[in-house]
């Protein structure tokens, strides 16, 4: 009776810790060591079908605009223009590009914007992150009190690619 | 019997707060991991913007391109041309085609002929890299049947 009365009682049961241990153990290395710390990763679409011109976007009431980009021969940012306008080579001139395009789409999530394409001509030697800071100057704008985007112009192809300067 | 256990000097050491920190340290891990980012070269210096936000849909197929200089551990350039980091193979631009053509063949091989249509090229490219090479790839990925193209920068967080 003493017997099945001890176990039956509220004894403390001991979990055997120790493969547990061991397991866990092994997970919290396997982690540790396949941690890679990247920043996030963001896409930008461009619209480039197949046969290049579009001959739809010829009779919709707005026109393509046009965004070149002039480099010299290190790929250094020398001009920015908007259709013959020029814009300058600093930083503020992609906010003066950035202005542009709102004023011809006229404001922010107008149909138009869906419709309306943007083409980029850049110089050949032109370096990719100018590129990519007009795609993104074109495509919308980032308000850092508020932390929203702002989407512009969505349809951004380039111009057929020019020689490199000899 | 307990005088005895005394006598051997064996105490269990107490386990508890041990793996309750072990536990969050696994947990920490297990969330922060990103397999998805395997593709992702470190070789290749991204541009960086704003805008760059992740895309809310993946794309379904997905052909990852990396594009940049060979740079040895200062980070100068160890050769004046970029080139496509492909398969641990560098391969220059115009060079390009009959890879394509392979990956290509490769597609249609799993998942049937119309596939092609549907892949995204992700071009990740330095951001030191002239503009009319990366042209050039897309270029010769429309050549080859893709038509979907996405240009991958680093987000900034300002």
């Amino acid at each position: 009776m003493k017997l099945r009365n001890r176990s039956s009682g509220p004894t403390k049961v001991e979990i055997p810790m120790a493969p547990m241990i061991d397991i866990v153990f092994q997970l919290l290395i396997f982690f540790m060591l396949n941690l890679k710390i990247v920043s996030p990763e963001g896409n930008f679409n461009i619209n480039m079908p197949i046969g290049a011109p579009s001959a739809a976007a010829a009779d919709q009431n707005l026109p393509d605009i046009k965004v070149g980009l002039h480099s010299d021969r290190d790929g250094r940012l020398t001009q920015i223009t908007l259709g013959s306008k020029n814009l300058g080579n600093d930083n503020a001139a992609f906010e003066r590009l950035n202005k542009e395009i709102l004023t011809i789409i006229g404001r922010p999530g107008n149909p138009l914007t869906k419709e309306v394409e943007v083409e980029i001509d850049a110089d050949y030697e032109t370096q990719y992150k100018y590129v990519v800071k007009t795609i993104s100057k074109c495509t919308g704008r980032f308000d850092p009190a508020t932390k929203q985007i702002t989407r512009y112009v969505e349809k951004i192809k380039f111009a057929p690619p020019h020689k490199p300067k000899a | 019997m307990k005088m005895r256990k005394i006598e051997m000097g064996f105490t269990e050491p107490d386990m508890t707060p041990m793996i309750d920190i072990v536990f969050q340290l696994l947990t920490f891990f297990m969330i922060a991991i990103n397999f998805e980012n395997t593709k992702a070269d470190e070789r290749v210096k991204l541009p960086k913007d704003t805008l760059a936000k992740p895309p809310t849909v993946k794309p379904e197929h997905e052909l990852v391109l990396n594009m940049g200089y060979q740079r040895d551990t200062s980070g100068a350039r160890m050769k004046s041309v970029p080139e496509i980091f492909y398969n641990e193979r560098y391969v220059e631009v115009r060079q390009f085609t009959p890879d394509l053509e392979q990956e290509k063949r490769v597609m249609e091989r799993i998942h049937g002929k119309e596939i092609i249509k549907d892949v995204t090229v992700l071009i990740r490219a330095d951001s030191e890299v002239p503009t009319g090479l990366v042209q050039e790839l897309i270029k010769k990925c429309q050549e080859t049947g893709f038509s979907k193209f996405s240009l991958r920068a680093t987000s900034e967080e300002l």
